[in-house]
This record gives C-alpha cells, sequence and structure tokens, in this order.
C-alpha cells in the first residue's frame, strides 16, 4: 500500500482504521451496552462490573502471564485464589477480634491491608513451591507435548490441593463480613459498601504497580523477553530458571491476593476456586491467550457480561451465557479480540 | 495388546483374537472377568456394583483415550458429552416413552453432532484452545441441564426408565461389559488401520504429518466425533443404570477421574486405562468406605497419582507391562 503523503489524511485513515479493528469494536459495543443497560436498570450495573472487573482482572493476568511466559495452561489458579482467602481469613480473625475489644480507627484502616500482603506472601511461597516440585521436574522431562502435559499436571495439583484442603479443613466456609468497619458509600443514589471502594482502589494500585513492573523495570523486561523467545533471552544471559519461578510466584500471588481481597464476597472453602477459574478462563480466552493487557481490559467485558447476565436471566445463568456470547465471539475471530492474526494449527 | 502376529501361523482362534483386538494374555483376562461376578467370595451385590462402576470407568477411558492418546488433545469436556448422551436418552424415555435400548442409541446423535461442531470451531487451531473450548461447551451444556428444569428436572434429578426390571447387578454387569467390548474394538480397530496411523503422526509431530500429505483438521474432527459419539453411548448405560440423572455427572470433576485412569494406565494405548480401571475403581471405592469420615480422600490419591505418573512415569501401566514382557522375551529368544 503507497504511503499517503497528507499527514491529515494518513492520521484519519489510521483512526478509522483503528476503530474498526476487533479490540476497538468490542470495547465500544461493550461500553454501549453498559450505558444502555444502566439507564434500563439503574446505575449500578456499571458500578458493579467496574467493581468485579477490577478484580478480575488481577485474576486473569495472573492466568496471561503464566500461559505467555511458561506455555502452562494452569488449572490450578483458582486454588491460588483459595490459598490467599483462606490465609487471610486466619490472618484477619484475631486482629478483627482483638479490635472488637479495643477499636482504634487507625489500625483498624491499615490491618486489612497488612493481611493481603500476608496473603500474597502465601501465594508466591505456594507459587514457587508448585514451580520447584512440579513444573521444573516436569519440564526436565517432558519437551515435545509440554502444553498438553503441563496443563494435565495443573489439573492433579488442583485436584490435590482442593481435597487436601477438605481433608484439613474440612467443608466449612470461612468468610468475614467486612474488612474496613466503615459506613456504606453512596455514589448517584447506588449504595456501594466501602470494602468494595477499597478493594477497587487496591486494584487498581496493584495493576498500576504490575504494568510498571512489567514495562519499566529490568526484571520484567527480562519476563517480557522470555514470553517473546525463550532461546533468545537465554543468549542474551538471562536465568531462565529464575524467570520462570519468579513468573509463577507473581502470578500465583496475584491471584491469592484477588482471593484475599474478595474474601468479604467469596468466602474461603476447598472448591471456591471454580468460579474464579472460570471467569479468569474466559477472559484469557476472549482476550487472546498469554496477552496479559488485552487480560485487563476483557476482565471488564466478562464482568459486564455477568451482570448483565444476572439483571436479564437472574440467577444461576452467569457460566452458560458468557461462556456462550464468547464462543460466539470466537467463531468470528478464533485468536481472541486481542490476538494479532488468526492462528492456525503451524504454532502448536 | 496388539501384537500381530504373521497370518500364516494363526490358527481360527488367533485370527478371531486378532481381528478382535486381543492378546491372548488379555483373552485370558476378560473371560476371567466374565466369571469373577459368579465365583463365591465376588458375587456380592456392592462388589458386583463397584464392578459395573469400573467397566463402565474402563468403557470411557477408551474412549477418552482414543482422543487423548492418540491425537494429545485432552477433550476436557468429556463428562458433558457423557451426560448429553444420558440426558438425551433419559428425557426422551422419561418424557416420551421411548424404550430405553432405543434411546440408549439415540443418544450417540446429540453427542457425536456436538462434538463434530466443537471440532469444526476448533480443531483447526492449538490442541491446548480445543480443549479449553470443548470445557467451556461442557460448562455451557451443565449450565443448561441445571436451568432448563421443564426438561432435566434441574438438580432434583430425571428418574428415567431403568434397562431391565431386576435389582439384580448381575445383567448390568453382562450388558457394560459387553457395551466395553463393542468400544474397544471399534476404536482400537480404527487405530490400527490407516487413519490411525494419520492419529499417531498428528499427535507426535504436526508439522511431519502435514508434511507427509496427511490433512490434520479432517482427522482431527473425524477422532474428536468418534470419541465424542462414543462418551453420548455409554451415557445412556449411565441413565439407564441409576435410573436417576444429575447434572453432577457433567461436572469438571468427572472428566478428572476418567483422565487420571487413562494417564495410570498409560496414554495411546485403548487398553492400559482399560485394565486398570476395575481396579482403581475398587480400590478407590474401598477408601471412600473405609474412611468416610473424610469425604474426598480418594481425590487427594488421584491427584498424586497424575502428578507423579506425569513426571515419573509418563509412560504408565501399559508401558510398564511392555517394558516388562520385553524383558521376559530377550533371554528366550
Amino acid at each position: 500500500m503507497v504511503m499517503t503523503s497528507g499527514t491529515s489524511q494518513g492520521m484519519v485513515e489510521m483512526v478509522i482504521r483503528k476503530l474498526k479493528s476487533p479490540p476497538a469494536i468490542t470495547i465500544t459495543l461493550s461500553i454501549i451496552a453498559a450505558i444502555l443497560a444502566s439507564i434500563d436498570s439503574g446505575f449500578y450495573v456499571i458500578v458493579n462490573t467496574i467493581v468485579t472487573g477490577g478484580m478480575w482482572a488481577l485474576v486473569a493476568m495472573g492466568l496471561a502471564l503464566v500461559f505467555g511466559v511458561m506455555n502452562i495452561t494452569s488449572f490450578v489458579h483458582g486454588e491460588f485464589f483459595m490459598i490467599g482467602g483462606l490465609t487471610a481469613y486466619f490472618v484477619f480473625t484475631p486482629f478483627s477480634d482483638y479490635l472488637m475489644e479495643s477499636p482504634n480507627p487507625v489500625v483498624a484502616f491499615f490491618i486489612p491491608i497488612l493481611v493481603m500482603l500476608v496473603a500474597a506472601v502465601a501465594g508466591v511461597v505456594v507459587g514457587i513451591l508448585s514451580e520447584l516440585m512440579i513444573f521444573r521436574p516436569l519440564r526436565k522431562r517432558t519437551s515435545d507435548q509440554w502444553v498438553m502435559n503441563s496443563f494435565v499436571i495443573t489439573l492433579g495439583l488442583s485436584v490435590l490441593i482442593v481435597n487436601g484442603t477438605q481433608f484439613i479443613f474440612g467443608t466449612d466456609f470461612r468468610g468475614i463480613v467486612g474488612y474496613w468497619p466503615y459506613p456504606t458509600l453512596s455514589f448517584f443514589d447506588v449504595y456501594i459498601s466501602f470494602d468494595r471502594v477499597m478493594v477497587f482502589i487496591l486494584a487498581m494500585l496493584i495493576l498500576g504497580v504490575f504494568w510498571w513492573f512489567m514495562s519499566a523495570s529490568k526484571l520484567g523486561r527480562a519476563i517480557r523477553a522470555v514470553s517473546q523467545d525463550e532461546t533468545g533471552a537465554r543468549m542474551v544471559g538471562i536465568n531462565i530458571n529464575g524467570i520462570q519461578t519468579l513468573t509463577m510466584a507473581l502470578s500465583a500471588a496475584l491471584a491469592a491476593l484477588a482471593g484475599a481481597c474478595l474474601l468479604f464476597m467469596y468466602p474461603a472453602y476447598p472448591t471456591v476456586g471454580m468460579g474464579p477459574l472460570y471467569n479468569s478462563w474466559f477472559i484469557v480466552i476472549l482476550a487472546g491467550m498469554g496477552n496479559v493487557a488485552g487480560a485487563a481490559i476483557c476482565a471488564f467485558i466478562v464482568a459486564l457480561l455477568q451482570v448483565l447476565t444476572t439483571v436479564y436471566f437472574g440467577e444461576g445463568w452467569e457460566f452458560t451465557i458468557p461462556a456462550a456470547v464468547i464462543i460466539l465471539v470466537l467463531i468470528i475471530k478464533p485468536s481472541g479480540i486481542f490476538g494479532s492474526s488468526v492462528r492456525g494449527i503451524l504454532d502448536q | 495388546m496388539d501384537h500381530v502376529l504373521e497370518k500364516t501361523t494363526m490358527n481360527t482362534f488367533q485370527k478371531t483374537l486378532n481381528a478382535l483386538c486381543i492378546t491372548p494374555l488379555g483373552f485370558f483376562a476378560l473371560v476371567l472377568l466374565l466369571l469373577v461376578p459368579v465365583i463365591p467370595p465376588f458375587n456380592q451385590e456392592y462388589l458386583i456394583r463397584w464392578m459395573v462402576v469400573g467397566l463402565f470407568m474402563a468403557a470411557q477411558a477408551v474412549a477418552f483415550d482414543f482422543t487423548g492418546g492418540y491425537i494429545n488433545i485432552v477433550n476436557f469436556g468429556f463428562a458433558a458429552f457423557v451426560g448429553l448422551g444420558a440426558y438425551t436418552s433419559g428425557i426422551l424415555c422419561a418424557k416420551l416413552g421411548l424404550s430405553p435400548w432405543i434411546g440408549m442409541f439415540v443418544g450417540i446423535i446429540p453427542a457425536g453432532l456436538v462434538g463434530f461442531l466443537t471440532g469444526i470451531l476448533t480443531l483447526r487451531l492449538r490442541g491446548i484452545f480445543a480443549a479449553v473450548m470443548a470445557w467451556f461447551i461442557g460448562l455451557a451444556i451443565w449450565g443448561l441441564a441445571i436451568k432448563l428444569v421443564f426438561l432435566t428436572e434441574g438438580p432434583l434429578g430425571l428418574n428415567c426408565p431403568t434397562l431391565l426390571e431386576t435389582s439384580s447387578n448381575l445383567p448390568y454387569f453382562y450388558i457394560i461389559f459387553a457395551m466395553f467390548i463393542i468400544t474397544y474394538v471399534i476404536l482400537k480397530r480404527v487405530v490400527r488401520s490407516n487413519m490411525g496411523l494419520a492419529f499417531t503422526a498428528i499427535g507426535q509431530n504436526m508439522d511431519a504429518a502435514r508434511t507427509s500429505g496427511i490433512n490434520p483438521v479432517r482427522y482431527r474432527i473425524i477422532n474428536f466425533t468418534l470419541s465424542c459419539a462414543f462418551a453420548g453411548w455409554l451415557g445412556g448405560f449411565y441413565a439407564h443404570y441409576y435410573g436417576i440423572l444429575m447434572p453432577e455427572i457433567m461436572h469438571t470433576t468427572k472428566t478428572v477421574e476418567v483422565l487420571v485412569i487413562v494417564y495410570i494406565g498409560g496414554r495411546a494405548s485403548l487398553w492400559g486405562g482399560a485394565a486398570v480401571a476395575i481396579p482403581f475403581v475398587v480400590a478407590m471405592e474401598l477408601v471412600r468406605s473405609e474412611f468416610s469420615d473424610y469425604p474426598g480422600l480418594h481425590f487427594i490419591f488421584y491427584g498424586l497419582f497424575l502428578i507423579l505418573i506425569m513426571i515419573y512415569y509418563p509412560g504408565g501401566f501399559a508401558h510398564l507391562y511392555e517394558t516388562l514382557t520385553d524383558r521376559f522375551r530377550k533371554p528366550s529368544s
């Protein structure tokens, strides 16, 4: 194609081309759908979408990261979420008992953040352990069919963690009413609990830090280098083993953090990870596998889909209808809306 | 178990066995299995029931391994295809009064059709994509089974007529035995044909297969559809054996159970999973009844076995058997 000489004309063409691209169409359509739905049934549709979308973004980004860097189609991600929630519950309960006896607003504000940090550390530990004990031995023995084999082994790990937790802690629901003892806020006649607002702010903060880490820090650049070309990264002296351990730890930490943040919505019990796992897979597949930034955006789209489903179809449809919609989208664009091009079977 | 013998040295019996893709040892094991439920210490109802479940798992394992082992795509919505067949047959028989014997075969149609459509949609892409999409489709079907209460009665369970009037498990044992043998023989014969060669080639190295003029998409779709169709047929047995159908049969954990058995048995052998299924199911049932205070304990073994097998002995039981018999054979020859 001949480059257009007039810059303004070229700009207009570029903008139009960008607007015609699948991501732009999908995003525009979802914004229109969100606005229409909120006019129809209340502003809470948008508020709910944004708050839950922020959390799903955390979970889904970890999943996309692990797939992009290590080629692991993780099935165990929901269990990291559950471990985060469980840790948060056991750390938070003694503190909240203590605060009941001697209330202190300053301490009460910072305790939940500390709890979430502890949960993230638990995620890091579990991530490192699973990398060292399971993925690395498997990597040594598998070369050809790594994608399918690692997928199956995460499945085994998931079954093991779920039932191990059930064996040790039983099937009780361990939840809390809320982290912060503050009154409910109201935006434009929509009531929203302080916890949700805080959790959303935290999620955005973590997203920001994560984005900075991936784009600006040396380690983040190394991770991206490995995800683009493992052999090349090895040649320029990047420690692949270290990066893989770091990625697994980071991904597990993000999931555990989300589990801790959402403890007031998803009480910790052995199979709680299923819902987040389904959701984050919807997101990752919709975005295009391995696309981390796309996953963050698609998290909001999937959250919108689920909110709309609950509003217009009632409870119990929240997996079926999003799954059907996503399948329909993928018929049109199999590589996901942020995938660069249709990938054939030639690449693995 | 398919040691192809020289045609000239075979007598009629060997020829028949070879046509059925069963080795003499396998034949012996099957005859033994046929007799076990009537031999005194084993002829108790609960044991026979476990063995029916074991054979049901064995048949599922064969159908699952046909895809997972040969074209190397784990059909992660396998349980949903079983459930689809089961519900189709169950609904037709319960609501329209169709005979369960016909219903079982009608169940093949939707399972095969959905499998075919899934295949067209996903098998052009990377294998892992097909696995995850099959899982989504399974989730969607599972959700439908829960929510379409007017058809499926939802979580309360759909009462469907049983195959036979009796409350004894023994006839069912022989029915599922026959179904298992039919599944095995048909799929094994496909695997042994030229088409099976294409499957193996695709599973091992897609590029090489493509270069040798194999159309991977076509063979993958044939394979996937066939496996799903058998899943639907076996689902029909489930519906009319238990007499009650709940959406749980489509849950992912059911797929995991089959998958663990296939991996322990050894991928790409078809018989490995089947050979392991009955002992494994019976052992797990024993664990479950011994430690009934700890529900889910047997699943810890499922997870542990799967991880250990995947890392340390990917060949599974079939591989172990082959190395042992090879070692046995070498000194004598």
